[in-house]
C-alpha cells in the first residue's frame, strides 16, 4: 500500500498525492519514509523533499515546520513551499536582493524590528533552499 | 423648464452616478472576495493539520509544561481586533466594535484602521495596531503575532484574545470572540477548533504503535504552542479578509440594485411631471385661443 503525502502551507495545499517513499530533510538530517513506517513526529529543517512514486521523482524546495508519520500517511506543514519545476530562479534573486538590501538598511537603522528581521530571513532561508534544490537538478536530467 | 422638473433631473444624475460608484465598488470587491474566501479555506487547511498534529502529539506525550499554556490571575485582558480598513460593508464594523467595546479591563492590539478609530476613539488602552494588506501573507501577520506573544510573556497583559469576523458564507458573518493564551490545554484547544470548523472530532489518523519523537517531544512541544498561535491568528485574519470583501460585495449589490429602483421612480415622477408640465401648456394655448 503506498504512502499518502500531504505538504501544507498557510497559503495553499503545496502538495498531494500518492508516493511509494519520501525523502523528508529534518533538524537531524534527511530521513526516507517507506510504507509502516512507525509513527513519527518531528521536526522539518529548510530543504528539499523528494516524493517518489512508480520511479517518478517530484522534488519540492520547503521551509521549516513540522512532519508526522502516522498510518501510512505523510503530514507536513510548513511555512513555505513550492515545487522544483515551479521555481523562478529570476524571481528568487529579485526577492533575495531585495531581502538583502532590507536587511542591511535594518542593521544601520537604529531601532531593528526583529519580527522584520526574521521575515527578511525567511525570505533569504526560503531562496537558499530554492536555489539549492533548482541546481541540484539540471534540465536535461529531469524526466 | 419649471423648477420641479430641473431638481428631479438632478437628483436622478446623482442617484445614478452613486449607483455607478456603488456598482464600480461590488465589481471590486467581488473580485476581491474569490480570493479572500479560497485563501480563508486553504488556511483552514493548514489550521486542522497543525492542530491534528499537535492532538497526535499531546496524546502520545502525556503532561506538559510551558508558558504559554500556564494560567494567571487576569488583570488585563489582551484583545486583538480585527477589522477592515475601509467602511461600506454593512454592519461588519460596528458589530466589531460593539464586540470589542463589551470587554472591559482591557489592552487592545489591532490590525485594520476601523478598529484602531474607534478604540481611540473611545479612549481605551491601545498597545499597538498593525497594517495588514489585503493578501493578508502568514508573514505579515508575523509582527503582530510576535508583539503579542512578547507582551503575554512579558506579563503585560494576562490573556490574549481575537475578536474578529468569522466567515460563515457570503452572506453571513460574525463577529467572534475567541480565547488563545493561556491555552489551558492543548487538546482542548485543537479540539475547540475542530468544533469551530466543523471537522469531526475524533483524530483522523488511528495508529496504536509509539510514536518516536525526533530530537525529542520536549523540543517539538516547545515549540508547537507558539506556532499554533501564530497559525491562529494568521486564520482569523483571513476570516475577517473574507468576511470583509463578502459584506462589502452584499452591501455594494444592495446600494447599487436600491439606486436603480430609485432611478426608476425619479424617472417616472420626472415623466409624469414633464407631462403634467405639456398638458398645462396646451390648456393654456387652448384657453386662449379660445378667448379670442
Amino acid at each position: 500500500m503506498p504512502l499518502t503525502v500531504e505538504i501544507v502551507t498557510p497559503d495553499r495545499r503545496a502538495y498531494q498525492g500518492e508516493a511509494d517513499s519520501v525523502t523528508l530533510p529534518t533538524e537531524l538530517g534527511n530521513i526516507g519514509i517507506l510504507p509502516s513506517h512507525l509513527p513519527l513526529t518531528s521536526i522539518l529543517a529548510p530543504g528539499e523533499v523528494v516524493v517518489v512514486l512508480q520511479g517518478k521523482t517530484t522534488r519540492l524546495a520547503v521551509d521549516q515546520g513540522f512532519l508526522r508519520v502516522a498510518a501510512d500517511k505523510v503530514s507536513v506543514v510548513t511555512e513555505a513551499a513550492i515545487d522544483e519545476a515551479k521555481i523562478d530562479l529570476k524571481a528568487v534573486e529579485q526577492g533575495e536582493a531585495r531581502a538583502r538590501e532590507a536587511v542591511a538598511a535594518a542593521r544601520q537603522a537604529k531601532e531593528v524590528d526583529p519580527a522584520e528581521v526574521a521575515k527578511l530571513e525567511q525570505i533569504l532561508r526560503f531562496a537558499a533552499v530554492q536555489r539549492l534544490v533548482k541546481g541540484r537538478t539540471s534540465p536535461g536530467l529531469t524526466d | 423648464m419649471p423648477k420641479g422638473l430641473r431638481e428631479i433631473r438632478n437628483r436622478i444624475k446623482s442617484v445614478k452616478s452613486t449607483g455607478q460608484i456603488t456598482r464600480a465598488m461590488q465589481l471590486v470587491a467581488s473580485s476581491k472576495m474569490k480570493r479572500a474566501q479560497d485563501a480563508a479555506r486553504h488556511g483552514r487547511d493548514y489550521a486542522e493539520l497543525l492542530g491534528e498534529i499537535l492532538e497526535t502529539a499531546m496524546s502520545k506525550v502525556g503532561e506538559f509544561t510551558h508558558p504559554l499554556l500556564t494560567k494567571r490571575e487576569v488583570k488585563v485582558r489582551g484583545v486583538l481586533l480585527i477589522t477592515p480598513d475601509k467602511g461600506m460593508c454593512g454592519a461588519l464594523n460596528s458589530n466589531l466594535v460593539r464586540a470589542a467595546s463589551e470587554i472591559s479591563n482591557a489592552a487592545f492590539v489591532t490590525i485594520g484602521r476601523k478598529g484602531k478609530q474607534a478604540m481611540a476613539r473611545a479612549g481605551r488602552t491601545l498597545l499597538a495596531d498593525f497594517p495588514v494588506s489585503d493578501r493578508a501573507n502568514f508573514s505579515e501577520v508575523r509582527p503582530a503575532t510576535e508583539y503579542l506573544l512578547q507582551a503575554f510573556l512579558d506579563g503585560k497583559v494576562d490573556t490574549v484574545e481575537v475578536i474578529y469576523a468569522y466567515f460563515k458564507n457570503t452572506l453571513v458573518q460574525s463577529p467572534r470572540v475567541q480565547k488563545l493564551l493561556p491555552a489551558d490545554s492543548l487538546a482542548a484547544q485543537a479540539h475547540d477548533l475542530r468544533v469551530r470548523l466543523n471537522l469531526p472530532t475524533t483524530a483522523a489518523v488511528a495508529d496504536n504503535r509509539d510514536m518516536i519523537f525526533e530530537p525529542s517531544a520536549q523540543a517539538i512541544l516547545e515549540r508547537l504552542p507558539a506556532l499554533f498561535f501564530k497559525q491562529a491568528v494568521h486564520q482569523a485574519v483571513l476570516e475577517s479578509k473574507a468576511s470583509e470583501h463578502s459584506a462589502r460585495m452584499v452591501a455594494m449589490k444592495a446600494a447599487t440594485d436600491n439606486s436603480k429602483k430609485i432611478a426608476s421612480a425619479l424617472s417616472l415622477e420626472y415623466n409624469k411631471a414633464r407631462q403634467a408640465a405639456i398638458t398645462q401648456e396646451i390648456l393654456e394655448l387652448t384657453a386662449g385661443a379660445a378667448a379670442q
